[in-house]
C-alpha cells in the first residue's frame, strides 16, 4: 500500500488506480484515499480534511509552546485551564481507554491522568496536583483519523480510507465493486513478510510495534515491555450515519482513536488480559506478535473477531 | 508459517498472581462502547465522575470579581473568525451575543451550536445590518469578514456606536482604510486592527527590551523575511451546503469558488503578500521605527491558473527605510509554490541578528552577537537574552595568562527567552478588551495599521508599474 495506486488485494485481484492526497503533520504522513468522479473536489476535501489535522496538531502537539496539551503540561496544582472541544473529546477517550485498560494505556505514562479533571461543560481541564504530563502520542492521530472521516463524509465522500501514518488506518466504504479496502499485517523485522491479510470496511485497524532499537515502556511498571513485537487492533465503527453538520453533540464515531490506545495497550497486557478485553468488546479484534526483535522465533496470536476475515501466511 | 496464526489459548489466570486489570471493567468496558457511539460514553462518565468540580471550576473560566463583561458579536465566522472565536473563548468577561456570517447554512451554524455548548446565548444573523438594528447590547464587533468588506463593515459599525477589532489587512483599497480611520475619528470608538504580533510578548520583549534598552543588534542595516507556502488545491465546499447563487450575488461574489477564494481575486483581497506579507511587513517598520521611504517588487502568477488566481502567487519586494540610525534594506518574499523554511523575520545589525517568527516551534528567536560586539552580560544576568548553552569562563581567569589554552569554544548561542503559552491572537484581542475596559492602550489602532497598509498595498502597484516606488511622508497620514 505503501506506494499507492495499485494495490494487491486479499482475493487477488488489482484495485484500480485510485486518488491519493499526502499530507506531513504530527511527524508523519497523513492520507486519503477516496474514490469520486469529481478529482478537484476529491483533492478540496482532502485538503480541509488535512487543513483540519493541522489545527488538532496546534490544539494536541506536546512539542508547540502555545497548544492546549502544554499548557496542561504546565498546570500547577488547582489550576485550570480552558481547551478546545476537541482537546476535551481526545481527553476524555483517552482517559475512558485509561480506566478500562487499567492503566495498561496511559497518556500520562504513569504521572497521575487520574488528578487531570476534565469539565465538558465548559471546555476546562483542571490539575489537582502538579507534574501530570500528556503525551497523546498513542491516541493523537487515531483521533484525528476519526475527524477527517467524519470531514470527508460531511463532503460526501464515502468511499474513502484514511490513515496517519500507516498506524492509524480507517477504512470507510470499500471502491466500487470490492468488499472491502485490502489490507497486510506485516512482521516489522522484515515488512515483506505478510502475517495476514484483511478486507476492512467502516473499519479502523491500529498498529503499534518495535522496530530495531525501539522499546515502549509499561506505563504501570516503568519497565520496557519485553517479550512482544507488535500488536494491532481492529474495531468496525459504531454507526456510519452522518449527523447534521452543526448539529448538538452528535455522537461520534471514535473508532480510530480507541483501536490506536489499544494496539498501545496489547504490547503491554497480558495474553489474557486481551482475550478478556476482546470477548468483551462486539468486533474488537487483536492480533500480537509474540517475539524478541533479534530472535527469528515468532508466533502470531488472534483475540476476538466476529466478522469473517480471510487470512494467509507467509 | 501456517502455525503462526493462532487462536490464543490462554492459560487460566493463576490464583497466585495479582490481577493486573479488573476483569470486570473489561467485559463491561467497551461492550457498551459501539452502541452508544465512544464519544458519549466517554463524556458521560466523565460528567457523571467530576459533576461536584463543575460550578467551582466554572466559576474560575468566567469574569473574576471586577471585571466588567463585554457583550461581543462576530461578524464573518469563517476560518479566522473561528480562529479569533477559539482565542476569545479564553478571555475572561467575554460574552457573544451573535454570530453573523452569509454562509448560514455552514459557518455560521458551526460557530452558534459552538458558542451554545459553551453556554454563550448566541443569535445567528445573515445581514449585518439586522443584527445591529436588534442587538443593541452590543459593545465590540469583532470583524474577520473578506477584505472588501472590511471598510464598510468596521464603518456601519463604529457609526452604531460599537467598538471594533477589524482584522487586517483592514482594508484591500487605501480609500476604504482611510474612511475607517475617519469613522474611527468621529465616532470615538476604539478600532484595533489585527496584526496580532504587535501584541505578542515575545515581539514586544523583542522591541522594548533588545531593540531598544539593550540595542543589542547595533544599527540595523537589513532586514530579511519570508513566508513560504506549499502547493494547496483551490479551497472548496461540501455540496450539499453550497450558497445560492442570489445570496452569493447580493454579497458581492460572481461564485462559490470566489466565495471561498477571494484572496486570489482583484477587488476582493490582495493575494499572499496582503495575506501573509503584511503581518511582517508591519514588524519591519515596527522594529525599524520608519516607515518606507521606496519599495521595488517583482511578482507573477507562475503556477496557479490565472483565470481562478488574479493576484500574484509569487512576490519578491525590496523596500528602503530611512531610519533613525541611517538607511537600511529590507527583503521580504512570499511564494505558494513550496513552503520551504516556512515563515519568519531576521533582523540584520552591525553588532547582532534577530532571527524571530510568530512560530516559536520553527525559530525560537535566536540571537547571534557578533564577536567584537560589547558583551551581553548584563543582558543575560537581567534575563533579556538566554544563556549561552555553554557557559565558558574565556579567559575570565585570575592567571594573569590572556588566555586558557583548550578545546576549541563554540560560539555563543542566545534565545529570547520569552514563550507564548495562549493561542497567537489571544494576547491581541485581550489588548482590545482590556483597552474597552479602560485599562490599556490598543497596541495596533487604526492610524498605526493605516501605515502598515499604505506600505503593503503598495507592492502590487510597485509590480504592476514594473518600477521603484517612492512613498512621502504624507502618504502614511490620514
Amino acid at each position: 500500500m505503501a506506494g499507492g495506486g495499485e494495490i494487491d488485494g486479499g482475493v487477488g485481484v488489482g484495485l484500480p488506480e485510485i486518488p491519493r492526497f499526502s499530507h506531513e503533520a504530527m511527524a508523519t504522513i497523513y492520507e486519503v484515499y477516496a474514490v469520486h468522479a469529481d478529482q478537484q473536489y476529491a483533492a478540496q476535501a482532502a485538503q480541509a480534511a488535512f487543513d483540519l489535522v493541522d489545527r488538532l496538531e496546534r490544539e494536541l502537539s506536546r512539542f508547540l509552546p502555545n497548544s492546549d496539551i502544554t499548557r496542561i503540561n504546565h498546570l500547577d496544582a488547582g489550576e485550570s485551564t480552558r481547551v478546545t472541544p476537541s482537546t476535551l473529546e481526545c481527553l476524555a477517550i483517552a482517559r475512558h481507554m485509561f480506566d478500562l485498560t487499567d492503566g495498561a494505556f496511559d497518556v500520562s505514562i504513569g504521572t497521575g491522568l487520574p488528578s487531570l479533571e476534565l469539565v465538558p461543560d465548559e471546555s476546562v481541564v483542571r490539575a489537582t496536583t502538579r507534574g501530570v504530563q500528556v503525551d497523546l502520542g498513542g491516541i493523537g492521530k487515531g483521533y484525528a483519523v476519526d475527524l477527517m472521516a467524519e470531514l470527508l463524509e460531511e463532503w460526501g465522500l464515502h468511499a474513502a480510507l484514511v490513515h496517519g501514518g500507516f498506524s492509524s488506518v480507517l477504512a470507510l466504504e470499500p471502491p466500487p465493486g470490492r468488499d472491502g479496502w485490502p489490507l497486510t499485517l506485516s512482521d516489522p523485522r522484515e515488512p515483506a513478510r505478510v502475517l495476514a491479510r484483511l478486507s476492512a470496511r467502516q473499519t479502523a485497524l491500529g498498529a503499534s510495534g518495535l522496530r530495531k532499537g525501539d522499546h515502549i515502556v509499561d506505563p504501570r511498571t516503568g519497565r520496557p515491555v519485553r517479550g512482544r513485537l507488535a500488536a494491532w487492533v481492529a474495531l468496525p465503527r459504531p454507526d456510519a450515519t452522518v449527523p447534521e453538520h452543526g448539529a448538538e453533540s452528535p455522537p461520534r464515531a471514535a473508532a480510530a482513536a480507541v483501536t490506536d490506545a489499544l494496539t498501545t495497550a496489547c504490547m503491554v497486557l497480558e495474553d489474557a488480559d486481551v482475550e478478556a478485553l476482546c470477548d468483551g468488546s462486539p468486533g474488537l479484534e487483536a492480533w500480537i506478535l509474540d517475539g524478541a526483535p533479534s530472535d527469528r522465533d515468532s508466533r502470531l496470536l488472534h483475540f476476538g473477531g466476529e466478522r469473517e476475515q480471510e487470512t494467509r501466511h507467509g | 508459517m501456517a502455525d503462526d496464526t493462532t487462536k490464543a489459548n490462554a492459560p487460566p489466570p493463576r490464583d497466585d498472581e495479582p490481577k493486573r486489570i479488573g476483569r470486570r471493567e473489561v467485559l463491561k468496558g467497551l461492550s457498551t462502547v459501539p452502541a452508544l457511539g465512544l464519544f458519549g460514553y466517554a463524556w458521560n462518565r466523565q460528567r457523571h465522575y467530576q459533576q461536584a468540580r463543575v460550578e467551582e471550576v466554572a466559576a474560575g473560566a468566567q469574569a473574576p470579581a471586577g471585571v466588567q463583561d463585554v457583550n461581543v458579536a462576530l461578524l464573518g465566522a469563517g476560518a479566522q473568525g473561528q480562529v479569533l472565536t477559539d482565542a476569545m473563548l479564553r478571555i475572561p468577561g467575554v460574552r457573544f451575543r451573535a454570530v453573523c456570517d452569509v454562509w448560514t447554512e455552514y459557518n455560521q451554524k458551526r460557530v452558534v451550536n459552538s458558542l451554545k455548548r459553551f453556554k454563550h446565548e448566541v443569535n445567528g444573523y445573515e445581514d449585518y445590518r439586522e443584527m445591529l438594528d436588534k442587538e443593541k447590547a452590543i459593545d465590540a464587533v469583532i470583524i474577520a469578514t473578506p477584505d472588501f468588506w472590511h471598510s464598510q463593515h468596521t464603518v456601519d459599525c463604529l457609526e452604531a456606536g460599537k467598538h471594533v477589532y477589524c482584522e487586517k489587512e483592514m482594508s484591500n483599497t487605501l480609500e476604504g482604510a482611510r474612511k475607517m480611520v475617519a469613522a474611527q475619528r468621529k465616532t470615538g470608538k476604539l478600532l484595533q486592527i489585527g496584526h496580532q504580533r504587535r501584541s505578542n510578548p515575545r515581539y514586544l520583549h523583542c522591541y522594548d527590551k533588545i531593540l531598544h534598552e539593550a540595542k543589542m543588534l547595533g544599527r540595523i542595516v537589513t532586514v530579511y523575511g519570508q513566508w513560504n507556502r506549499a502547493v494547496t488545491p483551490d479551497l472548496g465546499a461540501p455540496d450539499r451546503y453550497v450558497i445560492p447563487e442570489a445570496r452569493l450575488q447580493q454579497y458581492g461574489f460572481k461564485d462559490m469558488h470566489q466565495f471561498r477564494n477571494w484572496r486570489w481575486y482583484k477587488g476582493k483581497g490582495g493575494g499572499p503578500i496582503v495575506d501573509l506579507g503584511s503581518h511582517q511587513i508591519d514588524i519591519y517598520s515596527w522594529f525599524l521605527g520608519a516607515n518606507p521611504s521606496r519599495v521595488m517588487a517583482s511578482g507573477g502568477n507562475l503556477y496557479y491558473d490565472p483565470k481562478t488566481h488574479e493576484w500574484y502567487d509569487t512576490v519578491m519586494a525590496v523596500y528602503d527605510f530611512d531610519t533613525p540610525l541611517g538607511p537600511a534594506k529590507a527583503y521580504y518574499q512570499t511564494q505558494t509554490t513550496n513552503g520551504s523554511q516556512g515563515y519568519f523575520e531576521n533582523f540584520m545589525g552591525d553588532q547582532g541578528t534577530l532571527l524571530i517568527s510568530e512560530s516559536e516551534v520553527n525559530y525560537a528567536g535566536q540571537l547571534y552577537r557578533d564577536p567584537n560586539a560589547p558583551a551581553w552580560d548584563e543582558w543575560i544576568q537581567k534575563r533579556y537574552v538566554s544563556a549561552p548553552r555553554e557557559q565558558e569562563s574565556k579567559g575570565k581567569s585570575d592567571s594573569g595568562a590572556i588566555a586558557d589554552v583548550r578545546e576549541s569554544v563554540a560560539p555563543d548561542q542566545h534565545t529570547v527567552p520569552v514563550t507564548l503559552r495562549d493561542p497567537y491572537h489571544q494576547p491581541h484581542l485581550q489588548n482590545f478588551f482590556d483597552t474597552v475596559r479602560g485599562k490599556a492602550t490598543l497596541n495596533c489602532p487604526a492610524d498605526v495599521a493605516y501605515e502598515t497598509a499604505v506600505a503593503v498595498l503598495k507592492v502590487n502597484e510597485a509590480i504592476e508599474a514594473k518600477s521603484v516606488l517612492s512613498f512621502t511622508p504624507e502618504e502614511f497620514k490620514v
